[in-house]
């Protein structure tokens, strides 16, 4: 690993620690309105443990709702693909499930499912399924047709051209739309715990929100955007490492 | 000296010229964000706009709703906006937060808040809550009241457990998601229970050991103290305090005249349980209140210094 990998994380961190410095002095906002990267790293430094303790809470169902997004997006996008029917009436349904707010769809979900973990974990399931879906069943229907002719010249079954020629040529489809979905979803679980929680990054932020602790609550975005990139990170490897055969141009 | 004195002159006339006109000709503008949607908390606000109290007074206010209530008192102190609603218990954590605000009006002189549970429920006092689950919405200060309350019982706030419900006080009490609520308003959430036919019982945090506050206060960066416009904004709104006092019917036109939307059974309710509560004299200041309640937020560890009350309450002599 050569040094400019090593560094490359160094000068971003302070890049943007000093652009976000910059337009404090600029702005001249006030620091009950945004306060300076300074005063949140205090934050950070002093209370480790509530910011442990509520992201360990947050995380978990973000975690939990990629796994189910993603699950029953695949499972989804093979059905549309698959069956014509299925296509016609599931796409209008699919379009409006993601038109709908999920601000709007959050009270109802703390009902149901009460003010537990469920509730975020299905409002993190719902923000990831469409980009999923989406993305995998675009990466389904646009598979390579001299693939698809040779695949079927050379006798493949519908099964056998589904698992070795539709499938992998959709992985990177898929990989797009996981990228999306780990950038997303925490807004997702945020949300959740924004309509009703007793422990998460949303909640710390609402507590923090009412009592003016504006750096607590930059602090509980700093570790939700580091979440953020870790998954996003995390994600973009494992893609990469699944569709070795495609290298990026 | 000749330059200086033609200097001087002009000077003063531009003072007596500005001076002149203030209140008699152009209406002077005034932004005033609202802590909430308009609601029948806001009845003497409304009725001042929409009776031409404020006009009379020479001013053009613009009223604005925002979609968090922490918001306005950011913005006022940043000097976006000249002046906010918002709510006493509120001041007190803003100004240790070194926010430059004061009080310069009340609008609800009692508190709104309260604890609410269904009124068939098995919670018939507050003794009864041990081992329940209790939601809430403003972080901080309203498990501080709670946990004032709950101590007239011997209970601490660990022998309950809480839930920050956010918006949806009424429909997780109704759904059983929670036994009680703390932070709905008497004035509003009983109503809208009642109307959905789930009535529910409130306990008054002033009877159960919390000292009793303004809930709505006016707002105002405390080095602009002596605005002129501020001394018009509190008459009119005094005048219009009265107005609406002596003659409710007529304020409630003028209040659902506004806006069509406005003419529900929640608001004709919420009007009717307002009106006791709203400041005679919104300008006047209870030193004493402010005093206490600022101890007891200290008390509850939700503030760690209590300033001098000059600093962010003051009475205007209008």
């Amino acid at each position: 690993m050569s040094a400019a990998v090593l560094l490359r994380p160094v000068i971003l961190t302070f890049g943007l620690l000093s652009l976000w410095q910059a337009v404090v002095w600029i702005s001249g906002a006030p620091p009950y309105i945004l306060p300076g990267p300074l005063a949140v790293g205090e934050v950070l430094i002093a209370k480790p443990a509530l910011l442990l303790r509520h992201g360990a809470v947050t995380a978990a169902e973000i975690v939990m709702g990629l796994t189910l997004g993603a699950l029953f997006g695949a499972i989804s996008a093979l059905t549309l693909s698959a069956s014509r029917p299925a296509r016609r009436w599931m796409m209008p349904v699919l379009v409006i499930s993601q038109a709908l707010p999920v601000f709007a769809l959050a009270p109802m979900l703390t009902l149901w499912l009460g003010y537990g973990m469920a509730s975020k974990v299905a409002m993190a399931t719902l923000i990831i399924y469409f980009p999923v879906t989406s993305a995998f069943y675009d990466g389904l229907r646009r598979t390579e047709p001299g693939w698809l002719d040779l695949a079927r010249t050379m006798g493949a079954g519908r099964f056998a051209v589904l698992r070795y020629v539709r499938l992998p040529a959709a992985l990177p489809a898929f990989g797009s739309g996981l990228r999306v979905a780990a950038a997303v979803a925490p807004i997702g679980a945020v949300v959740g715990e924004w309509v009703g929680s007793s422990a998460g990054l949303g909640y710390l932020m609402l507590n923090a929100n009412a009592r003016m602790q504006v750096s607590t609550m930059f602090a509980a975005l700093v570790v939700l955007a580091a979440f953020s990139l870790i998954l996003f990170f995390v994600i973009d490897r494992g893609v990469k490492r699944l569709v070795r055969w495609q290298p990026d141009a | 000296m000749i330059v200086r004195l033609f200097t001087l002159t002009v000077l003063m006339a531009a003072f007596i010229m500005g001076a002149a006109p203030r209140g008699a000709m152009a209406q002077e503008k005034l932004t005033l964000l609202l802590d909430w949607f308009i609601n029948p908390d806001h009845a003497p606000l409304i009725v001042a706009q929409e009776g031409g109290y404020f006009a009379r007074h020479g001013l053009d206010v613009e009223m604005l709703e925002p979609a968090d209530p922490n918001d306005p008192p950011k913005l006022v102190a940043a000097g976006k906006a000249d002046l906010a609603v918002s709510y006493q218990p509120q001041l007190h954590i803003q100004v240790a937060a070194d926010l430059p605000l004061a009080r310069i009006a009340t609008l609800v002189a009692t508190p709104l808040n309260s604890l609410v549970v269904l009124e068939d429920g098995p919670i018939r006092e507050i003794a009864d809550l041990k081992g329940k689950t209790i939601g809430y919405s403003v972080g901080g200060f309203e498990t501080a009241l709670l946990g004032a309350m709950l101590a007239q019982a011997d209970l601490t706030i660990d022998d309950v457990t809480l839930v920050n419900v956010n918006f949806s006080l009424s429909p997780s009490l109704i759904s059983g998601q929670v036994d009680a609520v703390i932070g709905a308003f008497r004035n509003f959430e009983l109503n809208q229970m009642d109307i959905v036919g789930e009535p529910g019982r409130a306990f008054y945090p002033e009877e159960h050991g919390v000292p009793a506050y303004d809930e709505l206060i006016v707002v105002a960066r405390n080095d602009r103290m002596d605005d002129p416009r501020f001394k018009a904004f509190l008459r009119a709104v005094e005048e219009a305090t009265t107005f609406v006092i002596n003659h409710p019917e007529e304020s409630w036109q003028m209040f659902i005249g506004r806006d069509a939307e406005l003419d529900d059974e929640l608001n004709r309710r919420a009007w009717a349980d307002t009106l006791p509560r709203l400041a005679l004299r919104p300008a006047a200041l209870d030193r004493g209140r402010y005093q206490r309640f600022g101890a007891f937020m200290k008390a509850s560890g939700l503030v760690d210094v209590t300033p001098p009350i000059d600093g962010y309450a003051r009475d205007i002599e209008p």
